[in-house]
């Protein structure tokens, strides 16, 4: 299946190096501490950030920092079917743990000994990049409730079809089975908090299952781009700039990652 | 490396520059971390308006940066803070209360502290009887001593009951150390009553 024309056009009219539609908004829920609805494209998560309040367990009470609790789920209605056990599946269990790991690297937990931050986020429609919409969207709660953090944490996936590296993937982009990785970035510091790739099979893509590593680096780093991208963004918005326009980045064909993979 | 910026209106995001740790120093929403060529920088925590202040001491002469976001984040209770807090439960050995506000700053979720029998005055303080120290509903003063459970105490004069009300809902008034008074009725109840600040 074809997923870049030969004029060089994606599946939705994007260019290889376009990022989709960026919205925010920040306080929805006035009940939390802190929260955010963030849209990428069509892929729509809400986060709520309740804390730093008294740890309802005792027995994970940490003496010099705060613990930090965060759960994903998508609602039923967030994809095409009905999603039939929203939370405590393994993919849920799993990106509850990667949001809360690149969540924790970030905050400045000391400032909370014996106290406990909750992030919850929810996925009200999954277009693809839902791990990296709630990365972005839990740092605006975070923002939004007035929590100390190092950097605003942000993330951006990418995929390499057709040969040819590909920007924040749509769900029809990520499940061809083609090869991505998502980032999470503390773009300041310039730092890495987060790095998932996924492989491909070769029974689904009849071609080496092996990633090259220098396709891997440049797909690495468009992502990389991707974040910083979005991180603009995101500043803007948790500065309660009014951002009613559609923000749309394009990553310059001029900049130094786009002619090295270009044969 | 950016030049520090004197603008008072600035809004700054987290991990924002704000200069050298050598120039200024860190205040509340500010933290300080070496970056890569190993210079020591005062960095944003908070989205919020950047602000300058005089030096806090005489011998340091380096503004204080400050960082006040839009929305305060919830305290949290420290050693040796006093905190506002309603009892809850009175037994012989303990009582606990929920603690409210932390200093000023009152808090959205409750924190739980204990009260030791011990704790409650400096002298014999076996002979405490804690149904005459505080009833269930009343408003404390305290100090907190430890954490893993939240330890309380009264030693110092000012610290202790410093609201109560008596069945009627009537706030009642101090007339001793140890005893406090319904204005309606004349009814005197005992408390561990907190020193009346003037």
């Amino acid at each position: 299946m074809e997923f870049v024309s030969p004029e060089g056009l994606r599946l939705d009219g994007r260019r290889p190096l376009e990022m989709r539609q960026l919205r925010a908004e920040i306080g929805s829920i006035s009940k939390a501490d802190g929260s955010a609805v963030f849209e990428m494209g069509n892929t729509k998560v809400i986060a709520a950030v309740y804390g730093p309040r008294e740890v309802e367990n005792k027995s994970q009470q940490i003496s010099d920092k705060a613990l930090v609790r965060c759960e994903y789920t998508m609602a039923n209605f967030s994809t095409g079917d009905r999603v039939r056990k929203p939370k405590g599946d393994r993919r849920s269990t799993e990106i509850s743990m990667v949001i809360r790991q690149t969540m924790e690297s970030c905050i400045l937990l000391e400032k909370f000994p014996r106290s406990q931050i909750d992030i919850f986020v929810q996925v009200l429609q999954a277009d693809g990049g839902t791990r990296s919409a709630c990365i972005n969207a839990a740092t605006l709660a975070l923002a939004d409730a007035g929590i100390p953090m190092r950097d605003l944490v942000t993330s951006c996936s990418a995929g390499y079809l057709n040969s040819t590296p590909l920007l924040d993937l749509n769900y029809v982009e990520d499940s061809a089975g083609g090869p991505d990785v998502t980032v999470g970035l503390l773009p300041k510091m310039d730092k890495v908090t987060l790095l998932q790739t996924d492989v491909a099979l070769p029974e689904i893509l009849q071609m080496d299952s092996k990633l090259p590593i220098d396709i891997f680096e440049n797909v690495m780093q468009l992502a990389i781009e991707g974040c910083k991208a979005v991180a603009n963004y995101i500043r803007e918005a948790s500065k309660g700039v009014e951002f009613d326009q559609i923000f749309l980045t394009y990553i310059i064909p001029g900049s130094q990652h786009f002619k090295d993979f270009r044969k | 490396m950016n030049a520090v910026d004197h603008d008072t209106c600035k809004v700054v995001t987290p991990g924002d520059v704000l200069g050298k740790a050598s120039e200024i120093s860190p205040g509340k929403g500010t933290y300080v971390a070496t970056d890569a060529a190993g210079v020591k920088l005062v960095y944003a925590a908070l989205t919020g308006s950047l602000s300058l202040n005089s030096p806090s001491s005489p011998s340091d002469k380096r503004l204080v940066a400050e960082v006040t976001g839009h929305k305060a984040h919830g305290a949290v209770p420290e050693r040796d803070c006093i905190v506002l807090c309603r009892v809850k439960k009175v037994t012989p050995m303990m009582a606990s209360a929920d603690i409210m506000c932390v200093g000023e700053k009152a808090l959205k979720e409750k924190f739980t502290g204990i009260i030791r029998q011990h704790d409650v005055r400096a002298t014999e303080v076996d002979k405490v009887y804690m149904y005459a120290s505080f009833r269930a509903g009343d408003i404390v003063k305290a100090e907190v001593v430890s954490f893993i459970p939240i330890l309380l105490d009264f030693l110092h004069p000012l610290l202790a009951i410093t609201i109560c009300s008596f069945g009627s809902g009537e706030k009642m008034v101090p007339i001793s150390w140890t005893e406090m008074q319904c204005p309606v009725t004349g009814q005197i109840e005992q408390r561990k009553v907190a020193k009346v600040e003037n």
